[in-house]
């Protein structure tokens, strides 16, 4: 089953069965199961024709015809005659015709004979059930009972098998052979068929108890036909619908001569016209009181009829039959018109007046309808009838009123179709199963409804196709005889048809991965379950979707195969994408040459969409996606960005925008995209777009990637409703800047592009941010559900001879498939020091874990080897096996004979095995070698260190604090509060400075929080969990040092807004810088001025501070809103490179141009130019980039937006070991992964020391350093490998090598001063061995002895 | 030059993988079913940093056709 790839953006495909992607967790895979197939839906019986369907298009006609038994035994009859509601149903209907399922069945049936599956071994049951009928209801519950061991016995009144089935239904219809065929397939289930044996005349069910069974079903159909109930009915030439059929069937008649006349106009009426056109009449007419479309015929038949060249009059219905010398002659008719509709909703016939006629007929045949015989039905006691004369039953059970009889089929449900009386026997041989082994008949058998909605969508591009027909005999051979009309579809017909098929349910139960997996993991009776789970705190991080750019006409996206989102891009692009990283378009597979992106497509916008917020990852996205693309191309491929503003805000950000443009060459375009359009003769594509100037552009591309905005989707929308979670204007979670994890319901929490839109970093970091503050909530609660693992003593092996035990994987036919895996486990035999070797199916399933534990106590292993998969996955696991066992675990190795063999050499199986053995042999040779090693416990000081006290500082401290913790917390100034002590107002318009008060407040007064103002830190020592510090505190009576023990350190030293050296900056009272403003602002100084003038990008995106500072356009354009609202009249400009609202602050940006700040554009070869006119009064010179035109302003005063640069980093830096970047922030461990660790175990990093940033993002930056700390400190204690570096003393020359070239700073010189290594910060890379030129060092567990015995071994 | 791969020639080739990097990446290509001949034996070390170069002339001793250092 393979539909499109969700994480592929659907350029590949996947499977139903699937991984969601290679790295997802869990780490399994899952099936996508959707709503039940409406094929399957739609079947009375619920034959499951997705799975049939399916597994023709792959040609698996027996695994087909072994999905069709599970429900049907008569697929080549039902594959024949069945009305087909499956294909009624059909969703393929909605694009072109729906499937040929009926036909599907019968091809199977074709292709599969019936009688050569064999039967399945069933263990038998004494009792017997009698089966009153032959017909499908009789013989279905029959084959079901005879699968659950029960044999019966099946009385038929006729002289053949079939029912209906054989005495309804024409040959040319069913041929005779093909029913025989499937009864006969029954019958070897242990079912015995007593022909011209009728119920009431030979046997009773008294009797039938009597003789032994233990329970009866009656399936004796509805054979009485109904009377037309007019005058002459009874003459000679009269006979019945279903009696006709039924002469002719079983050979009584064989010739019709002149003209028949047929009443009637369903299925019986039909079957019967054409075996009379057959059987030689000259004439064959259908009479029927209502239209054409009201016919219960089916189409397919009434078409064929009419071929065949019998005649079908509408609205008349036979008043009298006239007869001569006592045989019919004619049939007197009236002409009717259709008036309100009936009960059946049906519009009634209404005879017309006066509009007698008469028609000529030899024979009629009556064919309005059927009931059952039930003259000895009625005779039966305690059996209940209803008014039609149909026996009363249970609706689901089928049971009747009589102790251990069922009824079922026609019998119950009046004249319906053979695959209704097929799931009738299948439910009453469930309930005489039930019934006999005295189990409740109802339980687990509430019908289930379907909603019939959640399909797999229907792909928006899909060619339509005809139906495959079946081809037909020809008109002159079919008044011949009663040769098979339909003659079926070709194989490549079927295949065809059947690759036509939706899958509308994805997985279509086939049950063949039921059938592959060896290990019975795949459960397909699982339901969804709700579940109460009782939790202290709710973390919410649903994420985003991607916008649809469709809506957008000027891209054409679903028109245009070369138009793809950035998503999609990504996909394409990725080494282990659909592509495999060969880049070609989706047009003509073409390596494109020339690519653009076009970028704000869904966010900066509330003219397509109202998604005004900038998406804050897109310009990155983009460039990144360019620089790659052309990396990846082998020719030179160019590249060009479409952009409003370049936001490169984030950490080295702009270092890689300035690559991008210098080194790689990207093209950046600042403009406005007009269109997409096709160029007529290729697939490339013309791209229209307005620039700067406001000139209009054509440039042709091959290839345009839509970079496609951030939203929160519906379904998450609705989850927040429901949860009472507010929303904000731009639909994300709504938060406030000084608790921005937390959403307006208290105990829930928010973390991830749910609470506006982000990147990885910043994603990692709230969700770090968002587990302390659901973890200061949960704090009383820590350790009340863990529990400790117990192992049992070590086991001293030191001085045994290695006893090594090898087990041998098949991982199910992961291994076994390719690997002769008996023939590994018999060579492992060989190898010297094995003492036991066995092969598993799945080495590590539990049952497999509990063996080897016993087998390494009872042979007294002392060293295993697990050949299987790969270490790096499943070593843990059978470490924890061995430790188990009382074995040290580092006495393990495992040899990759799956990832690195068989999956990697299917179609070598000898060089495979030939391969697994040596790798054994390796490893065998290396575990021989292996020493137990000793785990060093660490114990971690229950304390931190918090240096800085700004927000992020007091934040972190709180957090900590808050949890349990005690915080030592050191801060260089007199007072706490750091930079937010200038702020007045958060982007939002939040009070900065009651916030800031209250949180120093909350700092004194918290008595795990000890505070040292002008204090500075001066040595550090340890390691993770025990650090010494030496602080100095400067006091009133000079300075003191004290030495602080603690367990982790947070480094939230802040930064500072840099003083210019230009724009008269300094030199003039009126050129502000930051705050500066505000506080004049409040002094009043600014009361008369008319014009001012803000200066963006000051000091930063310059070549010698290459990086933007983040906060200042926000700052600047908060401040020219605030003046222009206060200062209606004051001209307002911002000079700026870019602006870089991100995030919802474009709002912000909006608000400043509908106010009328104007905003002038400069680049950084023309930077603005300020001057005074000679006296005091400023004026700023600067090129306006639509006029390109210089413009003069005289601004009353300047406000610079200066850079933000890290405080003093390098001291402190040294001291940790911890590094920086070129801009001397901080350096994280990693950008995405690691967003607030040091590199260095036990460092962690918050605040403008990593990066200028807003307060809110500095508030989760703090909480999340505060959070990974925990983690650290929660533990007590640090388990530390065994696998790491140790100096042989008497080797060692003190070089010193070691000590320089280590980067954990592990070794170090002890007091003999030799070198000596610190387990706890060894890391056991092994890079100190091998630049040891002594060969003092060694790495356990990886020791040169263990590597050349290994290579001896090849 | 012969094509390889249409010649008899079964050559040695052993690999020391990063456990961090090109063994995960070994491991992959097996997840992906990617094929290639089998003529490789790997050997994991902890980092690239733990090679010593006297384990090149020990393979190349042992009659290894050729040395794959990946990390």
């Amino acid at each position: 089953m393979t539909m499109p790839s969700e994480f592929d953006q659907g350029i590949g495909p996947r499977k139903a069965t699937y991984k969601p992607y290679a790295q997802a967790i869990p780490g399994g895979y899952a099936i996508d199961k959707r709503d039940r197939s409406p094929c399957t839906n739609g079947c009375p019986n619920h034959v499951n024709a997705h799975a049939y369907v399916s597994l023709i298009a792959q040609g698996k006609y027996q695994e087909a015809m072994a999905v069709i038994l599970r429900t049907l035994p008569f697929p080549g009859t039902i594959g024949r005659i069945c009305p087909h509601p499956c294909e009624t149903a059909c969703r393929r209907g909605e694009v072109d015709e729906p499937i040929s399922i009926c036909a599907l069945k019968r091809f199977v049936a074709d292709q599969v004979d019936i009688e050569d599956i064999p039967v399945p071994e069933i263990e038998r049951r004494d009792e017997k059930v009698a089966i009153i009928g032959s017909g499908p209801a009789g013989l279905t519950a029959a084959h079901f009972l005879g699968l659950e061991g029960y044999e019966s016995t099946v009385f038929e009144a006729q002289s053949v098998a079939g029912g209906m089935l054989r005495l309804g239904i024409p040959d040319y219809r069913l041929p005779p052979e093909v029913l025989d065929k499937e009864i006969r397939a029954i019958t070897r289930l242990g079912v015995e068929i007593k022909l011209n044996t009728a119920l009431g005349r030979d046997v009773t069910i008294d009797g039938l108890f009597k003789d032994g069974y233990k329970a009866v079903y009656l399936a004796i159909g509805a054979h009485k036909s109904m009377k037309l109930g007019i005058a002459g009915e009874d003459s000679k030439g009269v006979i019945s619908g279903v009696d006709f059929l039924r002469q002719v069937n079983i050979g009584q008649l064989t010739r019709v001569d002149g003209s028949t006349v047929i009443v009637g106009g369903g299925d019986v009426a039909i079957d019967a016209a054409r075996s009379a056109l057959r059987l030689g009449a000259d004439k064959v007419t259908i009479l029927y009181r209502r239209t054409r479309a009201e016919m219960p015929a089916l189409k397919e038949e009434v078409e064929q009829a009419l071929a065949e060249g019998i005649e079908i009059h509408f609205l008349i219905a036979p008043t009298k039959i006239m007869t001569h010398n006592g045989l019919v002659s004619a049939i007197e008719c009236l002409r009717m018109e259709l008036g309100k509709p009936d009960a059946s909703g049906r519009r009634r016939p209404v005879p017309l007046a006066g509009s007698e006629f008469n028609l000529p007929a030899d024979l009629v045949i009556p064919a309005i309808g059927q009931r059952p015989h039930i003259n000895f039905l009625s005779e039966i006691a305690g059996l209940e009838l209803t008014r039609w004369r149909t026996v009363v039953t249970d609706p689901v059970t089928y049971s009747t009123g009589i102790d251990g009889v069922f009824a079922g089929g026609d019998a119950v449900t009046g004249p319906w179709i053979a695959i209704g009386a097929v799931a009738a026997g299948r439910e009453a041989a469930i309930s005489i199963s039930r019934y006999l082994k005295g189990e409740d008949l109802l339980s687990g058998r509430d019908p289930v409804e379907f909603p019939q909605k959640n399909f797999v969508p229907i792909p928006e591009k899909i060619d339509k196709m005809p139906r495959a027909e079946q081809a037909t005999l020809s008109m002159a051979e079919r008044k011949v005889d009663f040769a098979e009309v339909e003659l079926g579809l070709t194989e490549a017909q079927a295949r065809a048809e059947a690759e036509k098929c939706l899958n509308c349910m994805s997985c279509c139960e086939c049950l063949e991965c039921v059938a592959a997996c060896k290990a019975e993991a795949v459960k397909h009776e699982m339901r969804p379950e709700t579940m109460n789970i009782e939790v202290g705190s709710v973390i919410l991080a649903p994420g985003f979707e991607t916008f649809d750019p469709s809506r957008y006409d000027e891209y054409a996206y679903n028109e245009l195969d070369n138009v793809v989102t950035s998503i999609e891009f990504e996909r394409m692009l990725s080494a282990s994408g659909p592509l495999k990283g060969h880049l070609v378009r989706p047009s003509d597979h073409e390596e494109p040459k020339k690519i653009a992106w076009l970028q704000c497509v869904g966010s900066r916008d509330i003219n397509h969409c109202d998604n005004r917020y900038c998406s804050g990852v897109c310009c990155m996205h983009a460039i990144k996606q360019a620089v790659i693309a052309k990396e990846h191309s082998k020719n030179s491929l160019e590249t060009a960005i479409f952009f409003m503003d370049m936001r490169t805000f984030g950490k080295d950000f702009e270092r890689y925008y300035d690559r991008a443009r210098q080194e790689h060459e990207v093209r950046f375009v600042r403009s406005r995209i007009h269109s997409v359009d096709p160029e007529s003769t290729t697939n490339n594509l013309i791209l229209s777009y307005v620039d700067e100037t406001g000139r209009i552009n054509e440039e042709i591309f091959d290839l345009v990637v839509l970079s496609v905005g951030m939203q929160t989707p519906a379904g998450v929308l609705e989850m927040a409703e429901r949860l009472g979670v507010e929303l904000n204007s731009d639909r994300f979670c709504a938060s406030n800047s000084f608790s921005p994890v937390a959403t307006s319901k208290p105990g829930i929490y928010v973390c991830g592009a749910f609470r506006g839109p982000k990147d990885i970093p910043q994603s990692v970091m709230e969700a770090s941010g968002a587990a302390a503050a659901a973890g200061s909530d949960l704090s009383p609660a820590r350790y009340t559900l863990t529990r400790t693992a117990e192992s049992p003593p070590e086991i001293n092996v030191k001085g045994e001879p290695p006893r090594i035990g090898v087990f041998v994987c098949h991982c199910g036919i992961n291994i076994a498939g390719v690997v002769d895996v008996a023939a590994v486990r018999d060579y492992a035999t060989t190898l010297p020091y094995v003492s036991h070797v066995e092969d598993n199916l799945y080495t590590c399933s539990q049952d497999a874990q509990e063996q080897m534990l016993q087998i390494i106590k009872e042979q007294k292993l002392n060293r295993v080897v697990v050949a299987a998969c790969s270490p790096r996955t499943h070593e843990p696991l059978f470490q924890d096996t061995l430790a188990d066992s009382g074995l040290n675990k580092y006495l393990f190795e495992m040899a990759n004979i799956r990832n690195h063999d068989s999956w990697v050499h299917g179609n070598d199986p000898g060089a495979a095995t030939e391969k697994a053995k040596d790798l054994l042999r390796m490893a065998v040779t290396k575990v021989a070698l292996l020493e137990p090693l000793k785990e060093t416990t660490v114990e971690i000081t229950q304390s931190a260190l918090v240096v800085g006290g700004g927000v992020a500082g007091m934040i972190a401290s709180t957090q900590l604090a808050d949890q349990g913790y005690p915080v030592t917390l050191i801060e260089a100034k007199a007072e706490l509060g750091g930079h937010a002590l200038h702020l007045r107002k958060t982007w939002r318009g939040e009070d900065v400075s009651s916030f800031l008060k209250d949180l120093i407040s909350r700092v004194n007064d918290n008595s795990r929080i000890k505070v040292h103002l002008n204090a500075e830190l001066q040595e550090v020592k340890g390691f993770v969990g025990n650090f010494q510090s030496k602080i100095r505190i400067t006091g009133n009576n000079g300075a003191k040092s004290t030495t602080l023990r603690h367990g982790v350190a947070i480094l939230a030293t802040g930064g500072r807004a840099i003083v210019p050296d230009e724009y008269l900056y300094g030199r003039h009272p009126r050129v502000f810088r930051w705050h500066e403003l505000e506080d004049a602002l409040e002094a009043k100084q600014l009361q008369d001025a008319r014009c001012t003038v803000f200066i963006q990008c000051v000091g930063s995106r310059e070549p010698n501070r290459p990086y933007c500072s983040k906060i200042c356009c926000t700052f600047s354009i908060q401040q020219a809103v605030t003046l222009k609202e206060t200062y209606p009249e004051m001209d307002v400009y911002i000079l700026y490179r870019d602006i870089r609202t991100y995030g919802q602050r474009e709002e912000l940006y909006a608000r400043a141009r509908a106010a009328g700040v104007i905003f002038i554009r400069y680049s950084m070869e023309e930077k603005p130019v300020v001057n005074t006119d000679g006296g005091d009064r400023l004026q700023v010179v600067v090129k306006d980039h639509v006029l390109q035109r210089p413009l003069l302003l005289t601004p009353d005063f300047i406000t610079l937006a200066t850079a933000i640069e890290p405080f003093e980093t390098k001291a402190l830096a040294q001291l940790f070991k911890v590094s920086r970047n070129e801009d001397h922030f901080f350096a994280e461990a990693h950008a995405k992964l690691r967003p607030v660790e040091c590199a260095t175990d036990g460092i962690f990093l918050c605040g403008l020391a990593h990066y200028p940033k807003p307060v809110e993002e500095s508030i989760a930056q703090a909480q999340a350093a505060a959070s990974r700390a925990i983690t650290l400190l929660a533990q007590k204690t640090l388990q530390v490998s065994g696998q790491v570096a140790a100096v042989n003393p008497m080797k060692c020359s003190a070089c010193g090598v070691c000590v320089a070239i280590c980067p954990f700073g592990a070794p170090g010189f002890n007091d003999r001063n030799l070198s000596e290594i610190n387990q706890a910060l060894c890391k056991g890379c092994g890079l100190c061995v091998a630049s040891c030129r002594s060969g003092a060092i060694d790495l356990k567990g990886f020791e040169d002895k263990q590597i050349f015995a290994m290579l001896e071994e090849l | 030059m012969t094509d390889i791969a249409e010649s008899d020639w079964q050559p040695k080739i052993v690999a020391f993988l990063c456990n961090w990097c090109s063994y995960g990446a070994a491991d992959l290509a097996g997840v992906s079913r990617l094929q290639y001949p089998p003529h490789i034996r790997a050997i994991r070390v902890p980092c690239t940093g733990r090679m010593n170069p006297k384990f090149l002339l020990a393979a190349f001793r042992q009659g290894v056709d050729g040395i794959w250092v990946s990390g």
